[in-house]
């Protein structure tokens, strides 16, 4: 028997490549009961592959995963009645209505007939779709089939609850109301939550913080560990001119190229940014300055900006950038 | 977007239901297409073509009075189907074992009977509507004490067609003597007379036999041997006229006609069912 | 015990799923219904003055059968074909959808969704295989219930060898566009070469059959094992048969053991 050390999630230096190319390397996370993590990473990163690592559809090329106190290569089946997933991509049947996709998934399950009736009734309540349980999916928003999704993950009652990205897609008011539901079954049912996202203004609310990128975990820790570990104050520009580039990465060897012929600067101390500005401040045709934030973090981390905003986030960034 | 289409949830099977029964009902709806012209050209000449043998008694006399099973049995189909019945009598049928000799073809009649064997090999040919009678061997067992080994049968091999060898096969194996007759009569006068224990013949012959009250009469059982109902041929692919006169006949069966017209011509009731070989035989 | 019962339900919601979706789906019901009218009505008819008997011991081909109902066993073969190898629509649909994820993430282990799902597919086959027995009373053949119990019973074998199969060609193929040829590429030809259409008079020997249709056709009809799950239906509805009639129930089951197999064999791969 695997003995039952710890329940929440273990991942032991788990690796993943597809045709030769490593998508996932020597991951190793641990985390604990009733606790919910974000995983931050861009486009590609491996998110997806580790998801589907741990709902045990993909055997990974080597590590070990216990869920829940339990060995997953060993004992896929008995892990599967205790987790719950949302895929990244919708996997509801369009042409049977919401009811007969839970009804679906409550056999499937295995729970009996009043079993069903019974959490059927609760998870459409909780994801409010309660008016909408005899109609076909196919004539469903984004928004709502995504919150079917939810109710159906909720259904069997797992322990441990993955979700890819639930909200990429969706409307600002939609996201609110999924991140409530999460919040809500994090406090009222002890619930384990692994959540994977690109936006990065959606992760502070959770317990903990990874972030990965090209499939390696680069940091762990509450988002105030992060920002105090990680995080710098950074000046992100774009100078004005070759000329002024050229000067800039001759006197920050460790400038960083960001998107759109913009550069990054770490901030090591206030006066840095005062001699900055002092030398710079008038050859540059934009100027944003970052006080330490996750997105600074990510961006010391990898090197990169999180490119993709939620939507209905552009314009909060927008305002963030001030033109000099 | 779409307005979603609303299902009840109590009525969940109701639309496939719906689609079901529509299906089904198409399909039960294409069922009374009529597959051919046969019937209507029946109709059309307002005469009902029959070919039959010159004599098969008793499913044709040749007897105004009593015309034979087959012969009523066709005018009752004829007069409900609002058609004249009109024999075409082809003395060649029953005297030629092959029927290509009878050179019957579909210009002459639409319907062939006096005594068409329900079998395989018929049905390679024609399409059939069983009379309800049919025919085989039989043998009379004489009234009085159980019956005790057989040594000699009366055999009588009749018109019919039957497997005359392997009923002579039969009974040589098993030590039983032959007695040939020449007439029906002869059957039973061997049996009165106490010369054979047993006469066999085909049941039809039987069936004009004036015979003791008590006399038993059953079927050889099968096997080995077979017994053959009997049927009107009509031509292959004449699907509307055969139903027409199925559906006919079946009426005919429901109302009781059938069975007087057998009753009749002594082909009601029929042989009783031998248990097995040892019980005819001893 | 206890155990069994869950699975038991969850193989159940797999094959209602499948169930349900084909009872609302009116495109392939609609299919299930026009291909015996257009065969049996169409080309029965069509053909079957070409068939008839004209002169007392000369018919073309020696079937103790109308024309019509010779074809329908195979007509309601042809409607299982279909049903069935289409059914790998249904297979990558879930695939494409991400339906199967869902299905897989759940406890009811990989055989048993298999299972159901074939299961669901040769139910609804069945049922249109079983559809034409309608038309039984057009095509002159009375039936009685036993006859139909067995029908039903070879025809469920039968749409699950060819479920199984569709299953197996769903794994083979990327998208639905490849889908649209396997009817002229699969279907058709072996329906065509099942003696469904025409005879190989069991009355002549092989050497006469050879004589009269080119040996490479005699050939592929003796190949084909849908040929031989037409005779085993021939022999229950109209009691005829062409070849043993122990070969159509063993062709049948043994296709169906096969074909899941191989499909367990590819499902348990991915
Ligand atoms: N089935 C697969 N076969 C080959 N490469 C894959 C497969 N799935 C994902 N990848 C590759 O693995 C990398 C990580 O993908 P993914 O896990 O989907 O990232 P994320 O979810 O973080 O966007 C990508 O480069 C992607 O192209
Ligand atoms: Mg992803």
């Amino acid at each position: 028997m695997t003995p039952h050390t710890a329940s929440g999630i273990e991942i032991v230096h788990l690796s993943h490549a597809f045709a030769g190319r490593k998508v996932l390397d020597d991951i190793s996370l641990s985390i604990e009961e009733g606790t919910s993590v974000a995983l931050l990473g861009p486009n590609g990163a491996g998110k997806t592959t580790l998801m589907n690592i741990l709902c045990a559809l993909i055997k990974p090329d080597s590590g070990r995963v216990m869920l829940d106190g339990v060995d997953l290569a060993r004992q896929p089946d008995a892990i599967r009645r205790r987790i719950g997933a949302v895929f990244q991509d919708p996997s509801l049947d369009t042409r049977l209505t919401a009811w007969e996709n839970l009804e679906f998934n409550g056999l499937v399950y295995g729970l009996p007939r009043r079993e069903r009736a019974r959490r059927i009734d609760e998870v459409l309540d909780l994801v409010e779709l309660g008016d909408w349980r005899d109609e076909i999916v196919k004539g469903f928003s984004g928004g709502m089939k995504r919150r079917l999704e939810i109710a159906r993950a909720l259904m069997h009652q797992p322990r441990i609850l993955f979700l890819d990205e639930p909200t990429v897609g969706l409307d600002p008011q939609t996201r609110a109301r999924i991140w409530s539901y999460l919040e809500h079954l994090r406090t009222h049912r002890n619930l384990t939550q692994l959540i994977t996202t690109h936006y990065v203004e959606e992760v502070a609310g959770h317990d903990r913080i990874c972030i990965i990128d090209r499939g390696k975990l680069l940091a762990n820790g509450t988002p105030e560990e992060l920002r105090a570990r990680h995080g710098t104050s950074m000046i992100r520009c774009m100078p004005r001119d070759a000329e002024t580039e050229a000067a800039l990465r001759a006197a920050y060897p460790d400038i960083r190229s960001l998107a759109g012929g913009r550069l990054g600067v770490a901030l090591a101390s206030p006066d840095m940014l005062d001699a900055f500005l002092a030398t710079y401040g008038t050859r540059l045709r934009q100027i944003q300055i970052d006080e330490p934030s996750l997105e600074t973090v990510f961006l010391s981390l990898t090197g990169r900006e999180l490119r993709d905003r939620a939507p209905g986030d552009d314009t909060a960034a927008g305002v963030g950038e001030q033109a000099i | 977007m779409r307005t979603p289409r609303p299902i009840r949830q109590s009525r969940r099977w109701l639309p496939g239901a719906i689609n079901i029964l529509v299906v089904a009902a198409l399909l039960f709806a294409a069922t009374f297409l009529p597959p051919d012209t046969s019937l209507g050209e029946v109709r059309r000449s307002g005469t009902l073509r029959v070919c039959v043998p010159q004599s098969a008694a008793p499913l044709v006399t040749g007897d105004p009075a009593a015309p034979g099973y087959d012969i009523e049995v066709l005018q009752h189909l004829a007069e409900r189907l609002g058609l004249r019945l009109a024999l075409n009598i082809n003395p060649a049928i029953g005297r030629d074992f092959n029927p290509r000799n009878w050179r019957l073809t579909r210009a002459q009649c639409a319907v062939i009977a006096g005594g068409v064997v329900d079998s395989a090999a018929t049905r390679g040919f024609l399409q059939l509507l069983p009379t309800g009678v049919e025919t085989g061997w039989a043998a009379i067992v004489p009234p009085g004490e159980a019956l005790g080994p057989v040594g000699t049968a009366a055999v009588l091999p009749g018109s019919q067609g039957l497997d005359r060898l392997a009923l002579s096969g039969f009974l040589r194996e098993n030590g039983i003597r032959t007695l040939a007759a020449r007439a029906p009569g002869d059957l039973v006068a061997a049996l009165e007379t106490g010369a054979a224990d047993i006469a066999i013949s085909d049941r039809f012959t039987i069936a004009t036999l004036a015979l003791d009250e008590d006399a038993r009469i059953l079927w050889l059982p099968e096997p080995p041997f077979a017994r053959f109902p009997l049927a009107f041929g009509l031509w292959k692919g004449d699907l509307t006229l055969r139903r027409a006169l199925r559906d006919a006949m079946d009426a005919m069966g429901r109302d009781g006609t059938l069975a007087s017209i057998a009753e009749r011509y002594g082909l009601d009731g029929g042989p009783e069912d031998a248990a097995d070989i040892g019980e005819l035989f001893g | 015990m206890n155990d069994l019962i869950p699975l038991a339900r969850g193989l159940y919601g797999i094959w209602l799923r499948e169930v349900m979706r084909a009872v609302r789906d009116r495109g392939q019901l609609i299919g299930g219904v026009s291909r015996p009218l257009i065969w049996l009505l169409i080309l029965g008819i069509g053909l079957n003055p070409y068939f008839r008997g004209e002169v007392y011991g000369e018919v073309r081909f020696v079937i103790p059968y109308t024309y019509l109902q010779f074809l329908f066993p195979a007509v309601i073969v042809l409607n299982i074909m279909y049903t069935s190898i289409l059914f790998a629509v249904s297979v990558i649909w879930d695939r494409e959808f991400g339906f199967l994820r869902a299905i897989l993430v759940s406890p009811v282990p990989r055989g048993l969704i298999l299972l159901g799902k074939i299961l669901g597919g040769s139910t609804i086959a069945t049922a249109h295989g079983g559809l034409v027995l309608i038309l039984a009373r057009f095509a002159d053949i009375t039936l009685s219930w036993s006859q139909v119990g067995l029908a039903l019973l070879l025809m469920f074998g039968l749409s699950f060898g060819l479920t199984s199969f569709g299953v197996i060609l769903a794994a083979r193929v990327r998208s639905f566009e490849g889908f649209g040829v396997f009817s002229n590429t699969i279907i058709l030809p072996l329906y065509f070469c099942s003696s469904s259409i025409f005879p190989l008079d069991p009355s002549l020997t092989r050497a006469q059959t050879a004589a009269l249709y080119p040996e490479w056709l005699v050939f592929l009809v003796e190949i084909n094992p849908i040929t031989y799950a037409v005779d085993a239906l021939r022999g229950v509805l109209i009691n005829f048969h062409q070849f043993d009639p122990r070969l159509g129930p063993a062709v049948i089951i043994g296709l169906a053991v096969a074909f899941f197999f191989i499909a367990w064999l590819d499902f348990r791969r991915r």
